[in-house]
């Protein structure tokens, strides 16, 4: 089954967590080991239990597993609710980023029940039990559920994200067809949450140098434009046996992307203008 | 101390890798029908003996394919191989486990080759 959007229902479930151990492999200073237990307050009806990762480079040694009881009828529908709930009422110490609580601004990507997504448009309702919730992956983890996207962003700059034009400024605005407008759909909406690039296995192994899934469908939102002019530098950018070619269409960016968009068409159209223009 | 712009830029574009990447697209294309006529005739000749796979392999049609096969076939695998060693073998093993594959696939075609070219011109 060819994965298009994270709205797809699966026809199975895989395994959550491959049957290895716990820590496996994981250098003695990145186990995890278990944390305290926060009960919930006293009187409370409906409770959820959630795990969350726990990390503070400054005072711990090892990252832990904190869970957390959570009384519902206290608390938002989602699981941004949650999080804020636990730093108001529990811990104040519990480090996450967001903005603008509804799935616009990209600051909330955490891995929930072991997929990649916005805490702020998922349901509490729709968690396992007990819910468990981890940083990105593959980054580099400054506080409890804050992951450093430093290099992501250099990548994302090394693109030229903006209108490159050599075509003197008009006027009025740069005009573009609807048709042509329509180009862009599809791929203007992506908040760079980098949900995608942290579940991109290729971007695991290789992501000193492959740019991943986000950066890779931000180039095609520029590729796409009718308004750009700088096709020749972009392509040239990205042409690259590591940059572009080590996307082995897995898929896992489209099956993850919290806004339903499907960077794996991206990378593909890429693909598709660079033989092009081979001839 | 490197900036981390300076870092994602690294070496800079090396411009190419679409022709190894389309190389791969087009032999695996090949392949398909190669893979089937193979088969079939493997299975067509399951019976029969030496001298009929001989006389199989001999006419221009067989022979060519073959050949044609064995081109794809290991062209294929050596693009493969090194997508895999790329990904996979980040220390200087890469550069060896990479002409130890080009290597070892010209030589599996060259042998192949050779055997049916002998095949065919054999009296
Ligand atoms: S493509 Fe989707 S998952 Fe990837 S950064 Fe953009 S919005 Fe996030
Ligand atoms: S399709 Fe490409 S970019 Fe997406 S997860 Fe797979 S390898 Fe990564
Ligand atoms: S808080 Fe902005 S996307 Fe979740």
């Amino acid at each position: 089954m060819i994965v298009e959007s994270s709205d797809q229902v699966a026809r199975f479930t895989l395994l959550k967590r491959f049957p290895v151990p716990r820590n496996f492999k994981v250098t003695p200073e990145s186990r995890i080991e278990k944390g305290r237990t926060w009960p919930a307050p006293p009187g409370a009806s409906r409770i959820k239990t959630f795990e969350v990762y726990r990390y503070d480079p400054e005072r711990d040694g090892n990252p832990r597993i904190d869970t957390f009881e959570v009384d519902l009828d206290d608390c938002g529908p989602m699981v941004l609710d949650a999080l804020i709930w636990i730093k108001n009422k529990v811990d104040s110490t519990l480090a996450f980023r967001r903005s603008c609580r509804e799935g616009v601004c990209g600051s909330c990507a955490m891995t929930l029940d072991g997929t990649n997504w916005l805490a702020c448009t998922r349901f509490i309702s729709d968690m396992s039990k007990p819910a468990t919730i981890y940083p990105l992956a593959n980054l580099p983890v400054i506080k409890d559920l804050v992951p450093d996207t430093t290099h992501l962003f250099a990548q994302y700059e090394m693109i030229e994200p903006w209108l490159h034009a050599t075509t003197p400024t008009p006027e009025k605005e740069r005009l573009q067809s609807p048709q042509e407008r329509s180009q862009v759909d599809g791929y203007y909406e992506c908040i760079l949450c980098f949900c995608c690039t942290s579940g991109c296995p290729s971007h695991w192994w290789n992501g000193d140098r492959f740019l991943g899934p986000a950066v890779l469908l931000q180039s095609w939102r520029w590729l796409a434009d009718s308004r750009d002019e700088a096709k020749e530098k972009r392509l040239d950018t990205l042409e690259d046996p590591f940059r572009l070619y080590r996307c082995h269409t897995i898929l896992n960016c489209t099956r993850t992307c919290p806004k339903g968009l499907n960077p794996g068409k991206a990378i593909a159209e890429i693909k598709k203008m660079v033989v092009e223009r081979e001839g | 101390m490197r900036s981390p712009l300076a870092r994602a830029e690294g070496l800079g574009s090396a411009k190419g890798g679409v022709k190894h990447w389309w190389a791969e697209r087009v032999s695996a294309v090949a392949l398909v029908p190669l893979t089937v006529w193979f088969l079939g005739s493997v299975i067509a000749h399951a019976g029969g003996d030496y001298d009929a796979v001989i006389t199989w392999l001999k006419t221009p049609l067989a022979s060519l394919a073959m050949i044609v096969l064995l081109l794809a076939l290991f062209h294929h695998t050596a693009l493969g191989l090194q997508v895999v060693i790329e990904d996979y073998v980040h220390s200087d093993a890469r550069f060896a486990a990479l002409i130890a594959v080009r290597l070892g696939c010209l030589a599996l075609a060259s042998a192949g080759i050779v055997a049916t070219l002998r095949i065919v011109f054999s009296p």
